[in-house]
C-alpha cells in the first residue's frame, strides 16, 4: 500500500448562538477523518489547508487535534478563497479532498468543494460519516436524513465533504496546538463579485410558516393526496387483541414503514454513538 | 274595501321558480320587501344569487343584489372545479427538482413545489422534475418531466445532475430550485451549478412580497432577487394548497452524460434504537397505560420502531431521560407515532405536532391522543403489544 496525499480544508466556524469563533464542526470532523485515514495508511500525508488570516487564533484548534502543519493562504477575511485555493490545490494533485459539508462564515453555500472537485477532475461523495479504502478504491458510508445509511463505492481520487454528525467535536490537546506550525502563503485576494448585490438585514426568528388554504373543497384534495382517505380518522372499539394488532400493521404497510430488512436488524453504528 | 282581491293560483305561479327538477319549487319570498330595509337577510340574499335555468341549485354572489336582476355578464358556466387550469405558454417557468426520498411526495416535495408555485405567479409555469406521481397535478405542476431510469438509482447523482442541466439548457426556466438535502437535491444543485458555472444561493428561508427571497448568514438575513438556482430551507415554508393543474408529461431531452463513478452498494440496516428521537422515522412510544415494558421493547423491535415514552414513563426511570418526547423531552418529526396507553397532555401533543400519522392504542375512549390519532384502537395496550410482535414477527417470515 502506498501513501495517500489527503487534503483537508479548514475554515473558521462561528458558534450559532453566540457568534463566537470556533472551528466548522464539519471541517474538524473531516480533520479527524483525515488523521485516521493516515494513521492506517503508512506513508499518507494530510495536507491542512486555510485559505484567510493565519492570526486567527481558532486555527490552532485545529492544530491541536493532532496536526503538525498547517498550510494558510494569506488573504483578507471575506475575499473569495476560491481561486487562490484552486491554483495551490492543482500544484498538490491530491488523491482524496475531504471538506466540510459547509461552511459557517459568509456566503456558506457548501459549493466550494464542488467547485474544486470539479477543477480537479474528482468523484465527489456528499454527507460522507465513515470509509474504507482499499487499494484505489474507496468504499464511504453516507449519512442519509432520518438516521439512515447508505454505501457507496468510488476511485480515487476522490473529493468528500463530510457532516460534523452528532458525536462531540474531538477535543483539542494544548501540547499539540503549542507543537503545530502554521506556515503562511502569500496568496491574491479577491473580493467576492457576487455578494455585492446583496440587502443585509439584522436576523430575527421568522414566525412558523401557515399554508395558503383554498376556499372549497378542500376535503377532496386532501383525499385525493392521501389516496381515497376514507381510512383517516379510524376507530375500533374494543377489537380482539389480533384485530387490533392486523390494522396496526396494514397501516404501517400503507405508510411504507414496515420493510423486509428489519429482520437482520445489527447494531452497527457508524457515527460513534455509543449504543444503549 | 279598496284592496284588490288576491288571487292564489296567479301568486303560485308567479313564484314559482325554473329548473327546480321534477317537483315545482316556489320562492316565498318572490316579491323582495323595500330595499332599504336594514336588516339583511340571508335567505333572501340567496335566492337572489340563485342562477336561473341550472340543474342543480348554482349561486352567483356577484350579481347585483340590489336590483335582484342578473348581473350585466349572462351567467357563463364557470370552469367545473375538477377541471385543471391549463398553461399553454407561460411567460417564464420555474423547474422545481423533487426528491420524494420515501418514494412518494412528502412534506419537502410540497414546500419546494409551493414556492415554485409562488415565484411562478398567475404568469409563470412550474415543472416538476420528479418520479412520476398523481398527486403531483393537486401540488401545483403544470408540467411533468419524469426522471429517466439511469437516474433512479440512489447513486447516480452524476446522472441526476446531466439531467437536470440537460432539462435546464431545453425549458431555460428563469428559477431552478432544489431541496437542501446535502445528499439529495442540495447534491444535484450544487453539481449543477459546479458544471454551468450557475451562481447557486443555499438554504433560501423567506420570499418578501417584492419577489425577493431570503436566507439566513450568522446573525444576519440577506436579501437578494431571487436567483436561477437555489436550494430551498425545509420547513420555513408551508405547503400551500393548490388548485388542481396539468402535470402534462414533458418529454426528457437528451442527456449528455459520461460513465457513471459512484456506485451503489445499498442501505445499511440501522438499529432503530440507535438513533436520536428527532431523527428517526417510526417512533412507538409507551406512557401511564403501559406496564408490561418487556412486552413493549419485545413490540418495537419487531417493528423496527425506536422506542420512547411520555414524561411519566421517564420520571420513573422506565426508559432514559433522552427517549421521552414532549414540551421537556424531544420534539419529533417522525412520518408515524404508535402511542401505546399516552393520554395525550398538551405537553406531550406539543411534542408531535410534526408527526403526520398518529396511531394511539388507549383503554379511554375519550383521550386527547385518540383525536389526535388517525388510527385509535380502544384497547388494553398489554394485551395488543404481544399480538403486535407475534404478527408482526409472523408477516416479516412469511414473504
Ligand atoms: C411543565 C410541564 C412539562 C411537561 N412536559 C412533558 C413532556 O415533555 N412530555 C410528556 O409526555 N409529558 C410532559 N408533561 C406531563 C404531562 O402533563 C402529562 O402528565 C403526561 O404527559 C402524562 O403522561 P401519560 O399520558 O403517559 O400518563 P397519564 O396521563 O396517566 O395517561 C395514561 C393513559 O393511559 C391510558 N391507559 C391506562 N391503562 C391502559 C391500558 N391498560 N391500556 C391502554 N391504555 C391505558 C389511560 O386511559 C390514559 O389515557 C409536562 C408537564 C408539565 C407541567
Ligand atoms: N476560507 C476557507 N479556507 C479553507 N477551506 C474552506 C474555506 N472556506 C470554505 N472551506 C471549506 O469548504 C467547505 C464548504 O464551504 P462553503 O462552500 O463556503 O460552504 C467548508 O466546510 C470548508 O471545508
Amino acid at each position: 500500500m502506498t501513501g495517500l496525499a489527503i487534503v483537508v480544508l479548514l475554515s473558521l466556524g462561528r458558534h450559532p448562538a453566540t457568534g463566537r469563533p470556533r472551528r466548522n464542526p464539519d471541517d474538524a470532523r473531516a480533520l479527524a477523518t483525515a488523521l485516521a485515514l493516515a494513521a492506517t495508511r503508512s506513508g499518507s500525508r494530510v495536507l491542512a489547508v486555510h485559505a484567510g488570516d493565519p492570526r486567527a487564533p481558532v486555527l490552532r484548534d485545529y492544530l491541536g487535534q493532532g496536526l503538525d502543519e498547517l498550510t494558510v493562504l494569506d488573504m483578507p477575511s471575506g475575499s473569495d478563497p476560491l481561486p487562490s485555493l484552486r491554483e495551490h490545490l492543482v500544484a498538490l494533485s491530491p488523491d482524496l479532498l475531504l471538506t466540510g459539508q459547509r461552511a459557517e462564515n459568509g456566503e456558506a453555500s457548501g459549493l466550494l468543494p464542488y467547485l474544486l472537485a470539479e477543477a480537479l477532475g474528482m468523484t465527489l461523495v456528499p454527507g460522507v460519516v465513515g470509509l474504507d479504502l482499499q487499494g484505489d478504491q474507496g468504499r464511504f458510508t453516507q449519512a442519509l436524513p432520518r438516521g439512515r445509511r447508505r454505501q457507496i463505492e468510488a476511485r480515487l481520487p476522490l473529493a468528500a465533504t463530510i457532516p460534523a454528525g452528532t458525536a462531540g467535536l474531538p477535543l483539542p490537546s494544548f501540547a499539540a496546538a503549542r507543537r503545530g506550525r502554521i506556515v503562511s502563503l502569500p496568496a491574491l485576494a479577491s473580493p467576492d463579485p457576487h455578494l455585492v448585490a446583496i440587502e443585509r438585514q439584522p436576523w430575527r426568528q421568522l414566525p412558523r410558516p401557515q399554508p395558503r388554504r383554498l376556499k372549497g373543497s378542500a376535503i377532496d384534495r386532501l383525499k385525493s393526496m392521501t389516496g381515497g382517505g376514507e381510512a383517516k380518522g379510524r376507530l375500533l372499539v374494543d377489537p380482539d387483541p389480533e384485530t387490533a394488532a392486523a390494522q396496526i400493521l396494514d397501516r404501517l404497510g400503507e405508510i411504507g414503514l414496515i420493510r423486509a430488512s428489519h429482520q437482520s436488524v445489527t447494531s452497527r453504528d457508524t457515527d460513534g454513538r455509543t449504543e444503549r | 274595501m279598496s284592496r284588490p282581491r288576491l288571487d292564489p293560483r296567479a301568486l303560485r305561479l308567479a313564484r314559482q321558480v325554473e329548473g327546480g327538477g321534477k317537483r315545482p319549487r316556489f320562492a316565498l319570498k318572490a316579491d323582495p320587501p323595500a330595499l332599504h330595509s336594514r336588516r339583511r337577510d340571508p335567505r333572501l340574499l340567496r335566492m337572489r344569487a340563485l342562477v336561473p335555468g341550472a340543474r342543480r341549485p348554482r349561486y352567483d354572489w356577484k350579481r347585483d343584489a340590489a336590483s335582484g336582476a342578473p348581473s350585466a355578464v349572462p351567467a357563463v358556466d364557470p370552469v367545473p372545479a375538477n377541471e385543471p387550469i391549463r398553461v399553454e405558454s407561460p411567460a417564464f417557468w420555474v423547474l422545481a427538482v423533487l426528491d420524494q426520498s420515501t418514494g412518494a411526495l412528502d412534506e419537502t416535495d410540497l414546500q419546494l413545489l409551493s414556492v415554485a408555485r409562488r415565484l411562478a405567479g398567475d404568469e409563470g409555469g412550474v415543472v416538476a422534475l420528479a418520479l412520476a406521481d398523481p398527486v403531483l397535478a393537486t401540488a401545483g405542476a403544470d408540467r411533468l418531466a419524469v426522471w429517466p431510469a439511469s437516474a433512479v438509482d440512489p447513486a447516480a447523482a452524476e446522472a441526476r445532475a446531466a439531467t437536470v442541466q440537460a432539462l435546464v439548457e431545453s425549458v431555460k426556466p428563469r428559477h431552478v430550485l432544489c431541496s437542501d438535502d446535502p445528499v439529495a437535491g442540495g447534491d444535484i444543485a450544487r453539481r449543477l451549478a459546479a458544471k454551468a458555472g450557475l451562481r447557486l444561493v443555499s438554504a433560501v428561508n423567506s420570499l418578501t412580497a417584492d419577489g425577493r427571497i431570503g436566507r439566513r448568514a450568522g446573525d444576519e438575513t440577506w436579501l437578494q432577487p431571487a436567483p436561477a438556482l437555489m436550494t430551498i430551507m425545509p420547513g420555513s415554508f408551508a405547503a400551500d394548497e393548490q388548485a388542481l393543474r396539468e402535470a402534462r408529461p414533458l418529454e426528457l431531452p437528451p442527456i449528455a452524460f459520461e460513465a457513471a463513478r459512484l456506485a451503489n452498494i445499498g442501505l445499511l440496516p440501522v438499529d432503530p434504537e440507535s438513533l436520536p428521537l428527532d431523527e428517526t422515522d417510526f417512533i412507538a412510544s409507551a406512557g401511564n397505560g403501559v406496564t408490561d415494558f418487556a412486552a413493549f421493547a419485545e413490540a418495537a423491535a419487531a417493528l423496527g420502531a425506536t422506542r420512547a415514552g411520555s414524561r411519566v414513563v421517564c420520571d420513573a426511570g422506565l426508559l432514559p431521560r433522552d427517549r421521552q418526547v414532549g414540551a421537556s423531552g424531544t420534539v419529533v418529526t417522525a412520518r408515524c407515532y404508535l402511542a401505546l396507553g399516552i393520554a395525550g397532555a398538551p405537553q406531550h401533543l406539543q411534542g408531535i405536532t410534526g408527526v403526520r400519522h398518529v396511531i394511539a392504542v388507549n383503554t379511554d375512549l375519550h383521550a386527547e391522543m385518540i383525536k389526535r390519532a388517525d388510527l385509535s384502537i380502544i384497547a388494553d395496550a398489554q394485551a395488543v403489544m404481544p399480538a403486535l410482535a407475534r404478527l408482526a414477527r409472523q408477516r416479516q417470515e412469511k414473504p
